[in-house]
């Protein structure tokens, strides 16, 4: 029973921990070397499905603290990366608020906006107060590369729901 | 019409400061907590600089390692590899090294005739720097779309400053942008920040911008100026920070740089402790 739940905490806690794992590591998601102009930004995709499905298994301090490690690990001024992940979480929780049952189509339509706010502030943010100058074209392709893939990781992330933590919503 | 705009603003404001369950804090309090430590940092108060590399320093280390996993795999698979080839492996070794011996001999003649006509000239000799460089190892290399860096293990408790050059087989390979005490950040030459005066085999002068790609441009070339492939491009010097001839890279036939060290690739790199003479970034 006790290591069931151990193993059940262990399962729940896998989004918060990728997340982690993702800023705080070297693993990128940025696959130039597949196809020049590939790059994802996953990080936005788990704060934002999980965010809408289980709001419990992603706390917002974990979010910013997640957001703070990227920023040091990137190189961006800091606080930055938690911001906009910080707008992705306030789009989420809107969208849960407003909506009774999410099908991958609205999620996906919702995901556009929350993507859209959030690399706005971070390029904004970054151009006006910061010495660091990033390519209108890369973000461009980051943010277009993030959308086109939010389904395959909402397949994904919904099986592993289904699989580890139980089909109960929000 | 009313009750729509009232179940916007509730939700809007649930949204913004809704807590509970694991949600420790509002996302408002913590928008306010983020953009203060986001303009503390970039308009650099006194106080945050230190803590802000108190912080480098240890999520560098942690980074560090957690990517071990991810070091460990690729690097086990090519020693498995190297270890079933290495009688073919040592008999090309055996090869190479005759070919250097005979080639050792030329360059120290070269070197030597090179230092006695210097002397001659009664210039500096350029390489006179050399002694004060360190080897650091890179501790971290994340490939982000946006910019282009490395971070090492070596800080300003050696006396790494912001700006000084940095090299990999004595090429170069980018410059300290960021100093803590026990590690730093090198700024690529592809990054889309990185500007470097630069020569040409022919004696052009040029600038090398990063485009955030894997090759840099040349810029402001001289008029009518027509690149011409694999010509060798070098440091000038013009700026006070890099050694003037450093080798770079050389040129390709679409007008880009191809670097003779490729920057994804850089485990160990050295630092060449010159004080720059005047501050970047």
């Amino acid at each position: 029973m006790a290591k069931g739940n151990i193993l059940n905490k262990l399962f729940a806690s896998g989004p918060l921990l990728l997340l982690y794992y993702l800023s705080i590591s070297e693993i990128d998601t940025n696959l130039e070397k597949l196809f020049e102009i590939l790059s994802l930004n996953l990080q936005i995709i788990i704060i934002y499905f999980w965010i809408i499905k289980r709001p419990n298994l992603m706390g917002t301090g974990h979010i910013f603290l997640a957001g703070l490690i990227n920023d040091v690990v990137m190189g961006f001024p800091l606080g930055i990366s938690s911001l906009s992940y910080l707008v992705v979480c306030f789009v989420g929780n809107y969208v849960r608020n407003k909506s009774v049952n999410t099908t991958i189509a609205s999620d996906w339509f919702t995901f556009l906006i929350a993507l859209l706010f959030a690399n706005l502030l971070f390029f904004s943010l970054l151009n006006n107060f910061s010495d660091i100058t990033i390519s209108y074209a890369k973000i461009s392709y980051n943010t277009f590369f993030t959308l086109f893939l939010f389904p395959v990781f909402w397949f994904l992330f919904n099986l592993y729901q289904m699989s580890f933590i139980g089909v109960q919503d929000a | 019409m009313s009750v729509s705009r009232d179940d916007f603003s509730i939700a809007f404001r649930s949204a913004l400061l809704q807590r509970g369950g694991a949600q420790k804090f509002s996302v408002l309090s913590l928008i306010f907590l983020a953009l203060i430590i986001f303009f503390l940092d970039v308009y650099g108060v006194k106080f945050t600089k230190p803590i802000r590399g108190f912080i480098n320093d240890v999520v560098y280390r942690v980074t560090f390692l957690a990517s071990t996993p991810t070091r460990f795999f690729p690097q086990a698979g090519k020693d498995i590899s190297s270890y079933l080839s290495v009688r073919e492996e040592n008999k090309k070794l055996k090869e190479q090294l005759e070919k250097y011996k005979s080639l050792e001999l030329n360059v120290e003649f070269l070197s030597d005739e090179n230092k006695n006509l210097q002397k001659i000239l009664e210039t500096e000799y350029f390489n006179k720097n050399l002694t004060n460089i360190i080897l650091a190892k890179v501790l971290v290399d994340k490939n982000s779309p946006f910019l282009k860096s490395i971070i090492i293990n070596k800080g300003t408790r050696i006396g790494i400053l912001k700006g000084m050059p940095v090299t990999k087989d004595n090429y170069l390979v980018g410059r300290v942008v960021e100093t803590n005490y026990l590690s730093s950040r090198v700024l690529l030459l592809n990054d889309l920040n990185s500007r470097i005066p630069v020569t040409l085999d022919e004696g052009a002068q040029a600038i090398l911008s990063g485009s955030g790609g894997k090759n840099p441009n040349l810029e402001y070339l001289p008029e009518d100026y027509e690149i011409l492939e694999n010509t060798n491009v070098f440091a000038s010097g013009k700026d006070g920070i890099f050694n003037a001839g450093t080798p770079i890279g050389k040129t390709t036939e679409n007008g880009e740089v191809e670097l003779f060290v490729d920057p994804n690739q850089l485990s160990f790199v050295t630092v060449n402790l010159i004080k720059p003479t005047k501050e970047v970034f």
